[in-house]
């Protein structure tokens, strides 16, 4: 890569750390107009979705079927804004340098995890517990075991979600130590007050930055595998177990790995919002969208895989439930929403992606990746909006165990109401609300990481050119 | 990578092909005691088609036995190839360069001894293996299509010809070397199949370009091939343990665990066979160490969720299989040697960097993650078989006899063949990569510090 080439990818602007300091700072205490119509319009959507959720309520909760747009957009948020910080925290293991400017982007999503612990606490009521017998991952949860508590999946679930929560704050926290020390120094009233008091004793001494190093590195660790388990809890015992006879030992594996790739075209979406609008364009550069417009690429492909793996063995196994979940989750009544996830989380991404003016240039990522997340919303409702609306759980004349074709020929697809439809957009709404505004606090550009990036890097004559050498700390 | 050397070209062309310009003083000897091996095991096969299949211990409902398990095993050991070669090679991990080569020959080895391991010997009747392919109009009977039967042998043999062609496309540049510092028919041979590689520019350019369009597009051949594996067992309904979903990821998973441990095998050999070890170092171990921590343990959670959902249907059959597999003689000695020496033993070890710079404590680790890794795969045919169910009418019990264990041995002869015999006609570290790491190398100082750094275009 030459000067010139540097230069117009974003690289040869910045080249100092108090250049980029400042810079980053002015760009977070500014704040434009565009942004406060934006916090204002989301406000809005939230407030909306609050009185949908009121609406909601006051149908009670003995009819499942009315909350599977509820579920959807949970298990929608926990799969995209909760999965994002992902794309921070793997890069960072492997020391990609190309993360630096999308890290803190993808940690800030887990402010959203305080949102979505509240969307939570409905569906503990929601979900049936274990008495009548259903299937379930707490295997012996049946009244007369006594071995299980028959409110395990309520339990573990919740305890699972709030440390997922908890380790993701912390993380966000931690990571940002240094810039909010930053902020504290350089900036005035509220903002320094608040960052004063989240900075705490950051003076950047040796020994601290040693620890920060080892707890970004340890609090990543744990949030990825926290995670994993969540998923593995949620899409067992909020999605499967509510459908008799649905065994699919690979889907939370699934579940988890769509969260990876929607994780990553949530922060594809963010980057380039704040490349277009925030005034980004010198750091979110050609780099970071190839880098994971690729990873997209290859979780899409992954997608397939999962999905295509677990498709064949209930399609060939033929067995009676087997025949039903199918006819229930992919042939029957919510065929379209299957289409549309297999179209939009799959063939759109693998034809276009393949082509390489689309998968490097800085647009082309970004608009795969909206196709990407309306995919996994269909995809969530489709699971979702499924599971809650088959009769009989709770029933005890009803059989936990299986569910016939039969009985799925006469359900058809539970459309969404307006209570839905505000619901969801509230939800959502809400999650890029409170992204917002928590970038008004902590800045959305990891700075420290910017400026350490100056140190790795420089470029020096080769032969007839110039070349670009990236230095990895061991 | 801190420790590395810098050498100069002639030294790297001197030491690499040390074994393919000369010949190390214990070769000849390991060469005719491998071939001794596997003579003894092409012996046996010949007495299994003079005898029938009655001479090994597969009987009803056992009919898989010693021979799937090693078609599995051999099939997962080939994925270490792609796995090292293709991902590292996308990714940029600069640590590949010393290991691609062999890892990528033993892929094209343990692939064959795969189709020798089972369904060439299997079918009872191998001179009818041409069966699965559907040209034998006359007879105007077609192969099932909708078989994974069927779909093995078309994956395996592409598989087989991807990965060989990776081989192949690496070696140009390193044969014209050779061709280049021999003479003679052999040197004429070497520039044959060089196809006159001068080094321009230009093939230069193609040759990197072929290996990235190799590594890109044989990725989805590595997934298929295990998968397809996978779901000879698992589209099945009418076995305990073998009709679950995570079956394809599960088996490539473990595919990548034994493979990589595999390559960690070779690497020691290397060094110490042919006293590589200005070329692998113990960051190369350390690297691969750090890889096969994060495979084992999302191995360890596929297998953990296999086994959870096996409980999870609640169907009687398929709790007692798990009771049979977990406390039931011979199977719990067996479980226990497979989930210590899979993940128990080497995973907590490699924890430490000490033990994964040391390289014959990776080397027996990686030699016990085998030993387990094969068992795995017994304990998933063979038990499941062992079951009465409405299909197969009776109880069964397997214990293989001679013939299987000297052609299951044979296939590791083979292996180790094939690779002894590479060795000899193609350096097993390719010439040009590591010279380019060698260009690529830097570093860069900060503060009192200096950072291992690498070029980047």
């Amino acid at each position: 890569m030459t000067n010139g080439d540097a230069a117009a990818n974003g690289h040869g602007l910045l080249t100092t750390q108090a250049g980029v300091s400042h810079d980053l700072l002015e760009k977070h205490q500014g704040s434009s107009g565009l942004f406060k119509g934006a916090v204002a319009l989301f406000s809005v959507m939230f407030i909306l979705g609050v009185v949908g959720f009121i609406i909601r309520v006051t149908d009670g909760v003995s009819d499942r079927a009315i909350w599977g747009y509820y579920a959807a957009v949970f298990a929608f948020i926990l799969t995209t804004a909760q999965a994002a910080p992902m794309v921070a925290i793997a890069p960072r293991i492997a020391k990609a340098h190309w993360r630096r400017p999308v890290s803190r982007a993808a940690e800030m999503w887990t402010a959203v995890g305080l949102l979505n612990l509240l969307l939570f606490i409905p569906m503990l009521w929601i979900l049936p517990d274990l008495k009548d017998g259903r299937r379930s991952f707490w295997f012996f949860g049946i009244e007369d075991s006594g071995v299980v508590n028959a409110f395990s999946p309520h339990i573990w679930a919740t305890v699972a979600l709030v440390s997922l929560v908890i380790v993701g704050v912390a993380l966000l926290w931690v990571s940002s130590l240094p810039d909010l020390a930053l902020v504290r120094d350089h900036s005035t009233g509220w903002r320094q007050r608040w960052a004063a008091r989240l900075a705490g004793q950051w003076n950047g001494t040796s020994r601290q930055w040693h620890i920060l190093d080892r707890r970004v590195g340890i609090l990543g660790a744990f949030y990825f595998m926290m995670l994993v388990f969540v998923h593995f809890l949620i899409s067992i015992d909020f999605a499967m177990a509510l459908i008799p006879g649905w065994i699919d030992a690979l889907y939370p594996i699934t579940h988890a790995a769509n969260a990876l790739q929607a994780g990553v075209a949530t922060v594809l979406l963010t980057l380039f919002f704040l490349r277009k609008f925030g005034g980004y364009q010198d750091y979110i550069t050609l780099d970071q969208m190839w880098g994971l417009g690729k990873l997209m690429f290859a979780l899409s492909l992954l997608w397939f895989w999962f999905w295509f793996s677990s498709f064949i063995i209930l399609w060939y196994g033929k067995k009676p439930n087997e025949e039903a979940v199918l006819e229930l989750l992919m042939i029957g009544p919510y065929l379209p929403a299957m289409y549309a996830s297999f179209v939009m989380n799959f063939l759109v991404p693998f034809l276009t992606m393949i082509w390489n003016p689309l998968r490097k240039s800085v647009w082309g990522p970004p608009l795969i990746a909206t196709s990407v997340l309306a995919g996994t919303f269909f995809d969530r409702v489709r699971l979702y909006v499924a599971a809650y609306s088959v009769p009989g759980l709770g029933d005890p004349s009803v059989d936990k165990h299986e569910l016939t074709v039969e009985q799925v020929e006469n359900m058809s697809a539970v459309m969404p109401g307006l209570p839905d439809v505000l619901i969801v957009a509230g939800a959502i709404s809400g999650s890029i609300l409170l992204y917002l505004l928590a970038s008004r606090i902590i800045p959305v550009m990891n700075i420290w990481e910017q400026k350490e990036l100056l140190l790795y890097k420089i470029h020096k004559p080769f032969h007839r050119t110039e070349v670009m050498v990236l230095g990895k700390r061991e | 990578m801190q420790e590395h050397i810098q050498l100069d070209q002639k030294q790297i062309n001197d030491d690499l092909l040390a074994g393919v310009l000369g010949m190390p003083k214990w070769w000849l000897a390991a060469v005719g005691g491998l071939s001794l091996v596997f003579l003894t095991g092409v012996g046996a096969f010949g007495w299994m088609i003079n005898q029938g299949v009655g001479v090994t211990g597969l009987s009803r409902p056992i009919f898989w036995g010693f021979f799937m398990t090693n078609f599995v095993f051999w099939i997962g050991i080939s994925h270490a190839g792609i796995m090292i070669s293709a991902i590292l090679r996308l990714t940029q991990a600069e640590w590949r360069r010393p290991i691609t080569r062999a890892a990528e020959v033993m892929t094209v080895f343990s692939l064959s001894a795969a189709m020798m391991a089972a369904p060439m010997v299997h079918i009872g009747r191998p001179w009818r293996a041409y069966w699965v392919f559907p040209f034998d109009f006359s007879r105007g009977v077609w192969p099932n299509i909708r078989s994974p039967f069927i779909w093995d042998p078309a994956a395996v043999g592409t598989y087989l010809i991807a990965s060989s062609l990776f081989v192949f496309v690496a070696l140009i540049p390193d044969m014209a070397v050779i061709r280049d510092r021999t003479s003679g028919p052999v040197s004429r041979m070497y520039g044959f199949m060089c196809m006159g590689w001068r080094g321009t520019p230009r093939q230069w350019k193609l040759q990197a370009v072929a290996g990235i369009l190799l590594s890109a597009l044989v990725l989805p051949v590595f997934v298929s091939v295990h998968s397809i594996v996978s779901w000879d067992f698992a589209v099945q309904t009418a076995v305990n343990g073998w009709h679950s979903t995570i079956f394809a990821p599960y088996f490539i998973i473990g595919a990548i665990h034994s493979g990589v441990s595999a390559v960690a095998m070779i690497m020691a050999l290397m060094v110490w066979l042919w006293k590589l070890d200005k070329y692998i170092r113990p960051d190369h171990f350390d690297a691969i160490g750090r890889l096969l921590i994060v495979v084992a343990t999302t191995w360890l959670f596929f297998f953990f969720t296999e086994f959870i959902f096996a409980l999870y249907t609640l169907e009687d059959a398929e709790i007692a299989l798990r009771e049979m597999q977990l406390f039931q003689r011979p199977y719990i000695f067996l479980f226990i040697i497979f989930i210590f020496t899979a993940y128990l033993i080497p995973v907590p070890l490699w924890m430490f960097k000490k033990v994964r710079r040391n390289m014959a404590l990776m080397f027996w680790t990686t030699v016990l993650v085998n030993i387990g890794m094969w068992l795995e795969r017994f304990l998933i045919i063979i038990p499941g078989l062992a079951r009465k169910t409405p299909l197969s009418f009776n109880w069964g019990s397997y214990t293989p006899s001679l013939v299987e264990i000297l052609m299951v041995t044979a296939t590791f002869a083979w292996v180790g063949l094939g690779m002894l015999v590479f060795s000899k006609f193609f350096p097993l570290i390719p010439l040009f990569d590591i010279k380019e790491g060698m260009v690529f190398r830097d570093e860069i100082k900060i503060g009192r510090a200096t950072v291992p750094a690498s070029i980047r275009e």
